[in-house]
């Protein structure tokens, strides 16, 4: 599977371009996450990796900005393993290793759409991309 | 049994500090981490780990607030007094003579507040970083000198002393929130209606936590701190050693500490700390001591408070203990919470194993308390000469309008009854909206006449049991200048406005 950020300008937030995108491809896009704003809005989504070009392709051509890459960084040198953002993550993407150390499983991180754990984090560690 | 024997019995069945450090000497000691002590004792008993442990190591890394470092920063030519100064921009206390200066964890930056603060500058200067120094002072005969500005490095300074008057808490409560809004606490950042909860300290690993009597740390014992060496110098502040809350005042030498157990931290919306690694040598000097470090998480309680009453005594909705608490998930309310640790457990660990390297390698010494730490002490509340105004006794009678009213009437209402705020009820008195004034003359010009397009049904509101402080802060968050005054059926019991807080406080 593959991750995918669609970022939908204001100018085309109101059209359904996830359902036509899904009925044109022919292919299933699990949304995982969803927010909208005065700006705009923004979907992460999963692909699978055979259909990931075309789909991605299909988005781009209805004007979406497709952003696939990692959506957020944790800095292991700050970071000293407290835990303060375990409890709060929604998708359970944090958790201890056997050693107690922080698990952070960036493949799982809805990143952007939701930031729980960012402004929990006594160490200052972790940050959003995009 | 003959005096003689009962004597060679007791010799026996004791061990003393000094015959520890003198196996440590010999590199002849048995020292065991907490956690390997407690196995230990499941398996063989009290009295084989008695017989076989000499010393056994305890460790806590957590945000230890009531912390700060001590400098000197030598005398400048002209001389100067310092009254008022700034590192980085973070106000630090001037508490004594000319060039001491503190550096309080939790005191902020004033151009980045809540982001960087004491905490920080302490960690900076232990990496070996440079940090800009600026005073000002009113100038003396002797100290002539009215302003100053340098940069410093821990090299620069004669001493760099942690010097912290409240550390290392026995145990602590979990905090949970009852309220239907997130809030940000010294105990972290809590979700809506129990949405989340949030505990400190190392339970079974915690250093107090293992001589719940005070036995062997006491006034003098030699610690692990922040990865160098440091002393126990008293109780801390807030001690109470009945309720099992024991607190540590600790001093040592910062140069020689370690980023890696000596960090600045940012708490959102509360402020700055720091988070501080202790360790503690326990000498089992006999099996009652043993006996007391076997103690495990599932033995060690603590209360799930509710910081979302901002109350000195803050309701306490059920017992936890620390096994229950490092599992991830605890139950209030019948409800299945995730909580998280706000103490690095990890750290915990790998400090009672890098002190216990240390004293095997001859490294790190025990020594015997000159004084032990208080076991009475009680912790009082604040004495407070002035009363605390509550709600009930500034709420007073709403003007109030049905949703089915006109426009017309409710605006009679107002210039009436000469308010802003018309709470809207239904026929039994029960909250259903409130509308404004501003709203009214809004819906008018833009010719929406109708009340129940205007209603803004979303209230804030308050109870006639809680403070004004707390009230006032709703006001200023929600930037709102009234609220309806409810009780626990939603039945309106009147209104209180920002006029009457600013009354209040003008008085």
């Amino acid at each position: 599977m593959v991750r995918i950020l669609l970022k939908f300008s204001e100018k085309i937030v109101d059209q359904p371009i996830t359902s036509q995108v899904i009925l044109e491809q022919k292919t299933p896009v699990n949304i995982l996450s969803a927010r909208i704003d005065q700006q705009g809005g923004e979907i992460l989504a999963e692909i699978a990796l055979a259909q990931a070009e075309k789909v991605i392709d299909a988005f781009r051509k209805k004007g979406v900005d497709v952003v696939v890459r990692k959506m957020v960084e944790v800095d292991k040198e700050r970071c000293f393993d407290c835990g303060a953002c375990i409890a709060l993550c929604p998708v359970v993407a944090i958790t201890f290793k056997d050693d107690l150390s922080i698990f952070f499983n960036e493949a799982k991180c809805i990143g952007n759409t939701c930031g729980l754990c960012v402004d929990a984090c006594p160490a200052r560690a972790i940050k959003l991309i995009g | 049994m003959s005096k003689l024997t009962e004597k060679a019995f007791q010799q026996k069945n004791k061990r003393s500090i000094t015959e520890i450090n003198e196996k440590i000497k010999k590199r002849d000691v048995q020292v065991l981490t907490v956690e390997e002590m407690k196995k230990l004792v499941e398996s063989s008993g009290i009295e084989v780990a008695f017989k076989e442990v000499d010393v056994v190591t305890t460790g806590t890394f957590g945000a230890m607030c009531s912390s700060g470092a001590i400098i000197n920063l030598g005398h400048a030519d002209p001389p100067i007094k310092i009254q008022k100064a700034w590192i980085n921009d973070v106000e630090v206390c001037h508490p004594g003579a000319a060039v001491d200066l503190y550096i309080g964890a939790t005191n902020m930056s004033e151009l980045r507040p809540f982001e960087y603060g004491g905490g920080h500058i302490i960690e900076e200067l232990i990496q070996g970083k440079e940090v800009e120094l600026r005073a000002t002072a009113y100038g003396t005969d002797c100290y002539p000198r009215t302003r100053l500005e340098t940069t410093i490095t821990k090299n620069d300074l004669n001493q760099f002393h942690l010097l912290n008057f409240r550390n290392c808490y026995q145990r602590y409560v979990c905090a949970t929130n009852s309220r239907s809004e997130t809030i940000y606490t010294y105990m972290g950042k809590l979700l809506p209606r129990f949405g989340n909860a949030t505990f400190s300290g190392s339970g079974a690993l915690n250093p107090l936590m293992n001589d719940p009597d005070y036995e062997t740390i006491g006034v003098g014992t030699r610690i692990f701190l922040g990865g160098s060496q440091g002393y126990v110098i008293g109780e801390g502040t807030q001690h109470n050693p009945e309720n099992r809350f024991g607190t540590l005042m600790v001093q040592g030498d910062c140069k020689k500490m370690s980023p890696d157990f000596i960090r600045g931290a940012a708490y959102t919306k509360y402020g700055t700390t720091l988070y501080l690694g202790i360790g503690i040598p326990i000498p089992i000097l006999n099996a009652g001591v043993a006996k007391k470090v076997a103690i495990r998480d599932e033995e060690i309680f603590t209360d799930i408070v509710d910081y979302g009453i901002p109350r000195r005594d803050r309701p306490k909705i059920e017992r936890v203990n620390y096994k229950e608490l490092k599992s991830g998930r605890i139950t209030i309310h019948d409800k299945t919470v995730r909580v998280s640790p706000l103490s690095s457990l990890k750290k915990a660990r790998v400090i009672a194993e890098k002190l216990k390297t240390l004293i095997e390698d001859t490294a790190f010494y025990l020594t015997a308390p000159v004084e032990r730490l208080p076991t009475d002490t009680t912790f009082k509340p604040m004495k407070q000469t002035k009363e605390i105004t509550f709600v009930n006794s500034l709420v007073h009678t709403a003007a109030t309008c049905t949703e089915n009213e006109e426009i017309s009437a409710v605006a009679q209402r107002i210039i009436e009854r000469s308010v802003n705020h018309i709470v809207v009820v239904d026929d039994q008195g029960k909250l259903m909206g409130i509308v404004t004034s501003w709203d009214i003359t809004r819906a008018v010009a833009n010719g929406k006449p109708k009340l129940k397009d205007i209603i803004i049904r979303k209230v804030v509101t308050t109870t006639p049991d809680k403070p004004i402080d707390e009230v006032a802060r709703k006001m200023a968050q929600h930037h709102i200048s009234a609220l309806p005054v409810i009780d626990h059926d939603r039945k309106v019991l009147g209104i209180i406005t920002s006029e009457d807080v600013s009354k209040l406080f003008g008085r």
